[in-house]
């Protein structure tokens, strides 16, 4: 394909500066991204007492939902709970309160707090993945970061275009070292990119719908976007209520009518994983239960019920649900990796880190486009870019390990003194990161870069073997007794300590031995 | 360079929203029964203008083309609807 030359290096500068834009943000986003997909696997880590304890069963949930009613007025309008399963092993269940706060209870604490149970160290990470931890405006940042990111998906793949088929497998190593990190970067690129525009357009719709909602509404939707949004999204109906109280079924009762009726409809399975109820203890009190049927690529379909007479109202189930439900569920499930088996989510755990790969390689070009070849000193910009590339991306890479470290140290006081683990995963994840900022602006960039390898190496680590002493799961117990989950996490970790100790021996090397005219070289003493 | 980028995200935002609305109407069933789908498709159109604007060679050019563009997909999309061919 042939494309002028002038339309190329226009969208090489787009490319360029989109990308070092929204690079930053990009690479947390991917990183943190990457973990989050097994943010179950560890909410379990964290806390590996609750791997010996039962699951919670369905008297369990019952006794939470009668409790709640009971204690909480608010909870009658409308409440939502977790069945006890795969998401949280013991039921959870949340509701609004007048003032439109959200309260969280569990059997533990009937009572209810604004913070939802268990959130601590997958919270955290899971939040540097969405709004790079900053509360309310990180999300429509994030939401800007995307569309950037589609922006810069496009013009990439625009100037790559014309040696796109010719260039696919090539990588090619050797005295050209601009070529080499340009061919990894457009291999990267182009193998992943349905992954990375599935991600734009998601990620964007997950953080702006709200946003694109209210803007379209009176372009295309007629003003009337509000009252169109509740039957796309919900399956019950609107329903009054009818001012008569009366009793409920149980939810036993309920999770075997959602179970035949979803047979009825050709899925031999429906494992029940959340459930919404409005209106409680009225004539009118509908349930909505939402459950997993595999095999799709929008595994969660769900059926709404009276709650009173176990009448079915509607389903929006894989198979028979409406294009709005079907495009929720697909959307979700695509974003989330929460199709397939566990190796749809290891392979979202690879394309995620080569994802961050991807952005930290972006700005590791631009600097050495930018390289003066006969001088040693370089320019103020290409020093600050480095600067700025390693003490942000390392950074939060040894960030994020220190806070898997204070997480489980924690976790084993916290009992003992009555701290607070959440605040204090937090605090270190933050310091350690702005620490590392600080440290790649003071030292040179060569041995800033090279240093922060090394504690990155360090802290991963250092997540099993603080995992090991603090709860006494190491990773061969795990192994042993046949608790995957945990052995998964300490042996990634030690997978990765592995790839950060290798990247710091290769940065050394090049700082010593590689060409002296780059912000990669050690500066040599003046003989 | 700038006056391109501006035209992409201003006029590039309605022309996305003139396109995914005549497709969101044109389309069998009310608007409301693909409600996800156009709100969803809104955000690669979107991207996709932002990008395309970079293919004129000025901003004057972006901004005539696009805007125009975009007033002829809402003027279509309301000659549409007040002849009733879209509901």
């Amino acid at each position: 394909m042939k494309i002028e030359s002038t339309t190329l290096r226009t969208f090489t500068s787009v490319h360029t500066w989109v990308g070092l834009v929204a690079g930053f943000a990009l690479f947390v986003a991917f990183y943190a991204g990457a973990i989050t997909v097994f943010h179950h696997e560890l909410m379990l880590w964290q806390a590996p007492q609750a791997a010996s304890q039962a699951e919670g069963s369905i008297d369990d949930a019952q006794r939470l939902l009668d409790e709640t009613l009971k204690r909480h007025p608010a909870s009658r309008q409308w409440v939502g709970m977790l069945f006890p399963g795969a998401e949280s092993p013991q039921p959870v269940i949340y509701w609004p309160d007048e003032k439109a706060v959200w309260h969280y209870a569990t059997l533990d604490n009937l009572q209810g707090s604004d913070k939802p149970p268990q959130a601590g160290l997958s919270e955290l990470v899971n939040a540097l993945h969405f709004s790079l931890g900053i509360p309310v405006a990180g999300t429509y940042l994030m939401g800007v970061v995307s569309l950037l990111y589609g922006v810069a998906l496009l013009s990439g793949l625009l100037i790559h275009l014309p040696s796109l088929l010719k260039d696919l497998f090539a990588l090619r190593p050797g005295r050209n070292l601009k070529r080499f990190w340009q061919d990894a970067h457009n291999v990267i690129g182009v193998l992943s990119l349905p992954m990375h525009l599935m991600f734009a357009i998601t990620g964007a719709m997950l953080c702006l719908v709200m946003v694109a909602a209210v803007a379209l509404n009176p372009l295309i939707y007629d003003g009337k976007v509000m009252e169109a949004i509740g039957p796309a999204m919900d399956t019950a109906p609107p329903t009054q209520p009818a001012g008569t109280p009366a009793a409920m079924g149980t939810l036993a009762h309920w999770q075997a009518r959602a179970q035949d009726v979803a047979r009825e409809q050709g899925l031999s399975e429906f494992e029940p994983a959340y459930l919404k109820l409005v209106h409680a203890g009225d004539r009118n009190a509908t349930v909505e239960i939402t459950g997993e049927s595999p095999r799709s690529l929008g595994p969660l379909g769900s059926v709404a019920l009276n709650a009173h007479t176990g009448e079915l109202l509607a389903t929006q189930l894989p198979g028979t649900r409406d294009a709005n439900h079907g495009t929720l569920a697909s959307a979700y499930a695509l974003h989330f990796g929460e199709y397939g088996n566990v190796w749809v989510r290891w392979l979202y755990f690879v394309l995620g880190v080569g994802g961050a790969f991807l952005f930290y390689s972006g700005n590791l070009l631009w600097i050495e486009s930018r390289r003066k070849r006969r001088q040693v000193q370089q320019g103020r910009a290409q020093v600050g870019m480095a600067k700025a590339t390693v003490g942000i991306c390392i950074g939060v890479c040894v960030a994020i390990s220190l806070a898997f470290v204070a997480a489980t140290l924690l976790e084993g006081f916290a009992v003992a003194h009555g701290w607070n683990v959440d605040a204090g995963i937090q605090w270190v994840c933050f310091l350690s990161w702005a620490a590392c900022a600080l440290w790649a602006v003071i030292r040179p960039v060569a041995k800033a870069a090279r240093e922060l390898l090394w504690a990155a190496a360090l802290a991963t680590a250092a997540v099993p073997i603080a995992h090991g002493a603090a709860t006494g799961w190491w990773w061969w117990t795990s192994a042993a007794q046949g608790q995957w989950v945990l052995f998964g996490i300490d042996a990634t970790a030690l997978a990765l300590a592995f790839g950060f100790a290798l990247l710091a021996r290769a940065s050394a090397r090049r700082a010593l031995h590689g060409d002296p005219h780059s912000v990669w070289a050690e500066p040599q003493p003046i003989r | 360079m700038w006056a391109r980028a501006l035209a992409g995200i201003v006029a590039g935002f309605f022309l996305a929203a003139g396109v995914v609305g005549l497709i969101a109407w044109a389309w069998p069933g009310p608007w409301q029964s693909t409600l996800v789908g156009s709100a969803l498709a809104f955000f690669p159109a979107w991207m996709l203008a932002a990008t395309g604007s970079f293919l004129f060679t000025d901003g004057k050019r972006a901004w005539l083309w696009m805007g125009s563009l975009a007033a002829a997909s809402f003027a279509l999309l309301w000659l549409l609807r007040s002849l009733q061919w879209v509901a």
